[in-house]
């Protein structure tokens, strides 16, 4: 490997270059220089108008499917997406089948992706089969490579099971995964409650059902300590509580499927099942404050909320249909383009880089010359639309299919690859 | 007045303009003295198939299309499953388009997922009739309830007509409501308030949870059934009010109610009735009741329904 990226406009806060524009050479996986103009006629080239780089994007929760459903993405295929979404690092769920809730597990995840130039992050799930009933091991799963335990869409429905997860984890740092939701409000809804729900007479998920699990998890971690990332908020209440948790000291960390930004409830209005997503799609009051939350911090990091489905679980009736979007070719796109100008990139691309490294304790990769070369580079100007029939991803559930964007990835270097000559 | 449909299929009321309302209404007219005459039958539909696909239960909607059908002498076939094809594996794509090869020209369809006519409006290529999805609409129900109304007090502009029972599982009410605002009634719904959505008043209705209230104030009331087999969707759901008992003391409809309003309204059921349940067996047979012509008249829209879309069918 031998790249020389030319003029790239550098994203990293605290650096030299942070914000100048450097040619960067890359050989065998290393940064070689970093200077205002380098020459190699040997280099092949990388050119585009516009290009901005940064340490490498970390997506904070996908899913792959694999091992169980490997025909919606699976491991390989799944990889390869991330990387054309600009992501060198993906934390995937537990909730495969089996689950991964035990060592050889995630050694399976990590074996199966050790050349891969995305590499993989498993979260392991808080319970053993995610069955609620007892702890899987944390301990040893992190021994091969687990970065974080979840129950995800599986519930973490029981305060005992939560509050021992919590307090466990300290023994040994271990970080803990919430996707709020309360299942018995919820109990068949298929859309956020609303006028929209009201029309079309569907059951609704009223916003309630995610703040009152959210503020359980609030006082839980108040009283029993630990480290909680609560990840796919999507009301208004959740982000005034969060900040409220935040200024009150608490471990607490939250990030936002970046697809919440673009739509609201009113995009199911013809029973369009490719809006079908949890959580639902909420009023514009909820994603006007998303975007406030995100401005201010108190939502840390944009994830891709990556969910595969077949044509068969998706393509029928909206209350049979699958919740869910493909969208890790998306996410920097959909989150740029919604932001737009008014957002400051520097802060959007943190959203995407250090802030999820920093809460899953995962380096952040350097420009300095001797350093593991993991970087994304981006166009953050660039007009595309974009096409179904072009994703990576063996699942095309999108709902952005000729959707116009600004800013589109460029590719991805890591582990003495790259993803932009392929 | 146009003399046809905006749509090209009845999906909903929500789709429809006041023109086609009234359109509809003309033709219903036409056709239920069509129906009172010795020989019950008009030759206008020789030439087209109906396919019937009822993937959840009925009986009277179901006899009403079908005698709406032959009476305008389409040819027609029947197929019902309750949810089990679906349960097999195969896809409502799949079922409809497996029908439609066998050169179906219109296919009236009932099924237990809100949007599922539209879903098929989307893949399929057809002409669709919306006999009640899910908990969304059943736009001929509400066709033929205002035609009934409208048949006793004239135009339903500033008229008020009250919905009582479970408005929020109900395709009945939300069909009435989107037909009754089109025609510029006043709407109220009542009942207790976990059978109402929370988001209703969004719509442009009041919500009354006194009965008596909701009597004095309606010109009409709509007493829908009271489906006991609705009211918890899964163990985890508590059901939406503690016995049939406690419901009627709330909400039956009967004599004394109407003394305690002062007020005689006109009284519909969009059927089966629970005679006891939501409303007596003395007011549901009495005078003002419109229970029966709702039946007949719910033959007479579906015709003019059914002819009005059958227009832009190519032959």
């Amino acid at each position: 490997m031998n790249i020389l990226i030319k003029k790239a406009k550098i994203f990293q806060n605290g650096n030299k270059h942070h914000l100048r524009t450097r040619d960067i050479h890359i050989k065998n996986g290393r940064v070689l220089k970093i200077s205002a103009s380098i020459k190699d006629d040997s280099a092949k080239e990388i050119t585009s108008e516009n290009l901005c780089i940064s340490a490498g994007w970390l997506d904070m929760r996908a899913n792959f499917r694999e091992p169980g459903h490997e025909y919606k993405e699976g491991l390989a295929n799944g990889l390869k997406t991330a990387a054309k979404g600009g992501f060198t690092g993906v934390v995937s769920m537990p909730t495969t089948h089996p689950v991964v809730d035990n060592n050889t597990a995630v050694q399976f995840l990590k074996n199966n992706s050790a050349t891969t130039v995305t590499e993989i992050f498993p979260a392991g799930s808080i319970s053993q089969g995610l069955k609620g009933k007892q702890l899987s091991e944390f301990y040893d799963m992190m021994q091969s490579g687990a970065v974080a335990f979840t129950e995800d869409t599986a519930l973490l429905n029981n305060t005992n099971l939560l509050s021992k997860a919590l307090e466990y984890s300290k023994t040994i740092g271990a970080l803990v995964y919430s996707f709020p939701y309360d299942p018995n409000l919820i109990s068949d809804g298929q859309m956020h409650e609303g006028k929209t729900s009201t029309l079309l007479g569907m059951k609704g998920i009223p916003n309630v059902s995610e703040e009152i699990q959210l503020s359980r998890d609030i006082q839980l971690l108040k009283h029993f300590g630990g480290k909680l990332h609560v990840v796919a908020i999507s009301t208004e209440n959740s982000v005034n509580m969060l900040r409220t948790a935040k200024k009150e000291g608490l471990a607490i960390t939250s990030s936002i499927h970046a697809h919440q930004l673009s739509f609201t409830d009113e995009a199911v209005s013809n029973f369009d099942s490719r809006f079908k997503v949890l959580p639902p799609f909420r009023s514009e009051a909820d994603r006007k404050a998303l975007i406030k939350g995100l401005k201010d911090g108190t939502i840390d990091a944009i994830c891709s909320g990556h969910e595969p489905e077949d044509v068969e679980e998706k393509k029928r009736e909206f209350t049979l249909a699958a919740f869910g979007i493909s969208s890790l070719e998306t996410a920097f796109s959909a989150a740029n383009s919604e932001l737009g100008q008014n957002y400051p990139l520097e802060d959007l691309v943190d959203k995407f880089t250090t802030a999820p490294r920093d809460i899953l304790s995962i380096p952040i990769p350097q420009f300095e010359e001797g350093k593991v070369a993991n970087f994304t580079l981006f166009d953050p100007t660039k007009k595309w639309t974009f096409n179904r029939e072009e994703m990576l991803s063996k699942s095309k559930n999108t709902p952005y299919n000729n959707s116009k964007f600004t800013g589109k990835i460029i590719g991805v270097i890591n582990r003495g690859k790259s993803s932009i000559d392929n | 007045m146009n003399n046809s449909l905006s749509v090209r299929h009845l999906l909903g009321i929500k789709q429809l303009t006041p023109e086609d309302i009234q359109l509809i209404f003309h033709h219903a007219e036409k056709f239920k003295k069509v129906i009172n005459q010795p020989i019950k039958k008009v030759p206008s539909l020789r030439d087209i198939t109906i396919a019937n696909l009822f993937f959840e239960n009925s009986t009277r909607t179901k006899l009403s299309f079908e005698l709406a059908e032959k009476r305008l002498s389409a040819d027609i076939v029947n197929f019902s499953s309750s949810g089990s094809s679906v349960k097999k594996g195969e896809t409502l794509i799949d079922t409809v388009n497996n029908i439609l090869s066998m050169k179906i020209d219109m296919v009236v369809m009932r099924h237990s997922s809100p949007g599922a006519p539209h879903f098929l409006k989307e893949n399929t290529n057809t002409v669709i009739v919306n006999a009640g999805d899910g908990t969304h609409e059943h736009p001929t129900q509400g066709l033929l309830d205002s035609f009934s109304i409208r048949e006793k007090i004239g135009d339903l502009k500033g008229k008020k007509v009250a919905i009582v029972g479970d408005i929020k599982h109900s395709r009945v009410a939300l069909s009435n409501i989107f037909c009754l605002q089109k025609q510029g009634a006043e709407v109220m719904v009542c009942g207790p308030a976990t059978l109402i959505p929370r988001n209703i008043k969004e719509l442009g209705v009041q919500v009354e949870y006194d009965l008596v209230k909701a009597v004095e104030w309606a010109d009409a009331v709509n007493m829908l059934r009271i489906q006991i087999e609705r009211q918890a969707s899964s163990d985890k759901e508590v059901p939406n009010f503690p016995s049939l008992r406690e419901y009627s003391n709330l909400y039956q409809l009967n004599n004394e109610v109407l003394i305690k309003a002062k007020n005689n309204p006109l009284i519909l059921h969009p059927g089966p009735i629970n005679r006891g349940v939501e409303i007596t067996t003395e007011l549901a047979d009495g005078e003002q009741s419109l229970v029966l012509q709702q039946v007949e008249n719910g033959v007479a829209i579906r015709m003019a329904v059914i002819y009005l879309l059958a227009s832009h069918i190519k032959r």
